[in-house]
C-alpha cells in the first residue's frame, strides 16, 4: 500500500505540472459551462452540452491522458528506476490507474454541478461518469503498453479516442448512428441523461461489458509488452 | 561479492560478450573500461537484472533494494523538482523522507531541491542522478559512466563522493572510457574489448605490467598495445 500512495502522490503532482495533460480535466467542464450558458437554441436536448463534453472527456480526455502517462514513463526509462527500487507492476498500474480515476471522479462532480442534477440525478450519473472513466483508463493503459514511445502513443490513442469520445455527440443527430453507439460506454451517459427515471441496469451493464473487454485487451498487452525489466 | 563467470550474451547473430569473468571484493572501486560498444553498460544491465544471459553465473551478493543505480538515461521526472523526484523514491524504499535533503546536501544540490529536473544542467542531471542512487545507502552501487560529459570541477566532487562511498562500506562498480579516472578512482580494474575482459588487476600494476609506467600509469597506452585501438 505504501509503494501505490507513492506513486499515486507522484501521478498527483506530475499531473499538476503537465498542461497536456491538466487541460484536459479542465477544458472540457469549462467549454460544458460555457456552452451551457451562453447558448440559447430552442429545443435543444436537455443538458445537452454536459452530456457531449462528458462523454467527450470520458473517452478522448481520458484514454489520452492514461496512455501518454504510462508511455512517457517507459519512454523515459522513469519505470525502469521504479522496478529496480521494487516496485512490482501492479502497485504502478494500480498507483496511476487509482489517480486518474480519482481525477476523472473530480471532473465528473464538475460536470454533475454544471448539469444542476438532483440528488439522484448526480448519482446516477456519477455511477455511470465513474464507471466510465474506469473504462477509459484501462483502455488507455492497455495502449499506453503496447506503444514503444509517446509519439506511437499518440498516435494510437488518438483515432480510438476520437471514436469513443464523438460518437455520443454523432448519436444525438443521427438514429443509425444512434442505434449503433448503444454498445459503447460513453453512449451510456446520453442514454442517462436523457432519461434519468429510466433503470441505470442497463448502461451499467453495457459499461460493465465495454470494461470486460478492455480488461482482455489489457491482459494481453500487458502480456505481450508487460512491465519488466528483462 | 559482485562476480561473472563464463558470461555470454547475444543480441541475434551479434555476440556482445563472450566469457566475460571477474570478481569485485566488497569495500572496493571495480571499475570497467573499454571504448563505446564494448558491452560495458550490458554487462550492468545484466548484473542489474534488467538483461538476462545467455549462458554463465553472476552475482551481486546484495538483493535489488540494496543496490543504488545510475545509468546513462537517468530516467528521472523532468516536471517534478530534485526533492520531489527522491521523496518518491524515499517512499518507495520505506525510508524517512529527510534522506532525501540528506542525499541532494550529499551531491550540492541543496539550493537546486525545488528546481524542476528539466530546468537543470546536464552535470545536476547527473548528481541528481547519484543522489538517487545513493538515497537508500546501497550495500553495492553501479555508475555507468558517471562523468561522462562533465566538467573537470563538477566531475572531480563526483569522485570524491565515490571515493566517500567505498570508504563508508560501498561496494561500486562503474564503467568508463576515461582512463585518468579509472587511475584515480578504482583499486581494481577490468579492460573490456570486443566482449571480452582482456586484463585485469590493479591499475598500476596492469600497467607496471605492461611497461607503461614511465612517470605516471598509463593504462591508455597499455589498452592500445593489448588491441591496437584508441579509447575515444
Amino acid at each position: 500500500m505504501r509503494i501505490i500512495k507513492a506513486i499515486f502522490i507522484k501521478q498527483a503532482k506530475d499531473m499538476f505540472k503537465n498542461p497536456m495533460v491538466l487541460v484536459m480535466f479542465i477544458i472540457f467542464p469549462v467549454v460544458a459551462l460555457m456552452m451551457t450558458k451562453l447558448v440559447t437554441v430552442e429545443d435543444l436536448p436537455p443538458n445537452m452540452f454536459v452530456t457531449m463534453m462528458a462523454a467527450i472527456f470520458a473517452g478522448m480526455g481520458l484514454i489520452s491522458s492514461a496512455t501518454g502517462v504510462i508511455a512517457e514513463d517507459i519512454e523515459q526509462k522513469s519505470l525502469r528506476f521504479l522496478m529496480i527500487a521494487g516496485v512490482k507492476p501492479y502497485q504502478y498500474l494500480f498507483g496511476t490507474i487509482g489517480f486518474y480515476l480519482l481525477a476523472g471522479a473530480v471532473a465528473s462532480v464538475l460536470f454533475a454541478l454544471i448539469g444542476d442534477f438532483t440528488g439522484t440525478e448526480t448519482l446516477k450519473f456519477l455511477a455511470v461518469m465513474i464507471s466510465g472513466t474506469a473504462a477509459s483508463i484501462l483502455l488507455g493503459a492497455a495502449i499506453g503498453l503496447l506503444s514503444k514511445n509517446q509519439k506511437t502513443a499518440t498516435s494510437l490513442s488518438m483515432p480510438v479516442a476520437m471514436i469513443v469520445g464523438f460518437t455520443p455527440m454523432i448519436a444525438t443527430f443521427n438514429e443509425t448512428v444512434e442505434k449503433a453507439a448503444g454498445v459503447l460506454y460513453t453512449q451510456q451517459i446520453n442514454v442517462i441523461v436523457n432519461d434519468f427515471s429510466a433503470g441505470l441496469w442497463k448502461p451499467l451493464l453495457v459499461i460493465a461489458c465495454n470494461i470486460a473487454v478492455f480488461i482482455v485487451i489489457f491482459v494481453a498487452a500487458y502480456k505481450k509488452k508487460g512491465i519488466k525489466l528483462s | 561479492m559482485i562476480h561473472m563467470n563464463g558470461i555470454v550474451k547475444r543480441f541475434g547473430e551479434q555476440t556482445v560478450l563472450s566469457g566475460v569473468t571477474f570478481e569485485v571484493k566488497e569495500r572496493e572501486i571495480f571499475g570497467l573500461l573499454g571504448p563505446s560498444g564494448a558491452g560495458k553498460t550490458t554487462i550492468i544491465n545484466i548484473l542489474t537484472k534488467q538483461l538476462n544471459a545467455d549462458g554463465g553465473s553472476h552475482g551481486t551478493g546484495a538483493d535489488m533494494l540494496e543496490t543504488g543505480l545510475m545509468l546513462d538515461a537517468d530516467g528521472l521526472y523532468g516536471r517534478l523538482n530534485c526533492l520531489d523526484n527522491l521523496n518518491l523514491f524515499a517512499d518507495v524504499y520505506g525510508i524517512p523522507r529527510s534522506k532525501s535533503l540528506e542525499a541532494l546536501k550529499n551531491v550540492g544540490l541543496t539550493d537546486a531541491a525545488k528546481k524542476a529536473v528539466n530546468e537543470l544542467s546536464n552535470g545536476m542531471r547527473q548528481r541528481l542522478s547519484l543522489a538517487r542512487a545513493i538515497l537508500h545507502e546501497p550495500k553495492v552501487l553501479f555508475l555507468d559512466e558517471p562523468t561522462s560529459g562533465l566538467d573537470p570541477a563538477t566531475a572531480k566532487g563526483i569522485h570524491t563522493l565515490i571515493l566517500g562511498l567505498r570508504d563508508n562500506g560501498a561496494t561500486v562498480f562503474l564503467t568508463t572510457h576515461n582512463m585518468d579516472e579509472a587511475i584515480k578512482l578504482c583499486d581494481h580494474i577490468g579492460l573490456l574489448h570486443k566482449g571480452k575482459i582482456i586484463e585485469e588487476g590493479v591499475p598500476a600494476d596492469i600497467c607496471e605490467r605492461h611497461n607503461s609506467f614511465k612517470t605516471v600509469p598509463d593504462l591508455e597506452a597499455v589498452f592500445i598495445n593489448l588491441t591496437g585501438v584508441e579509447l575515444e
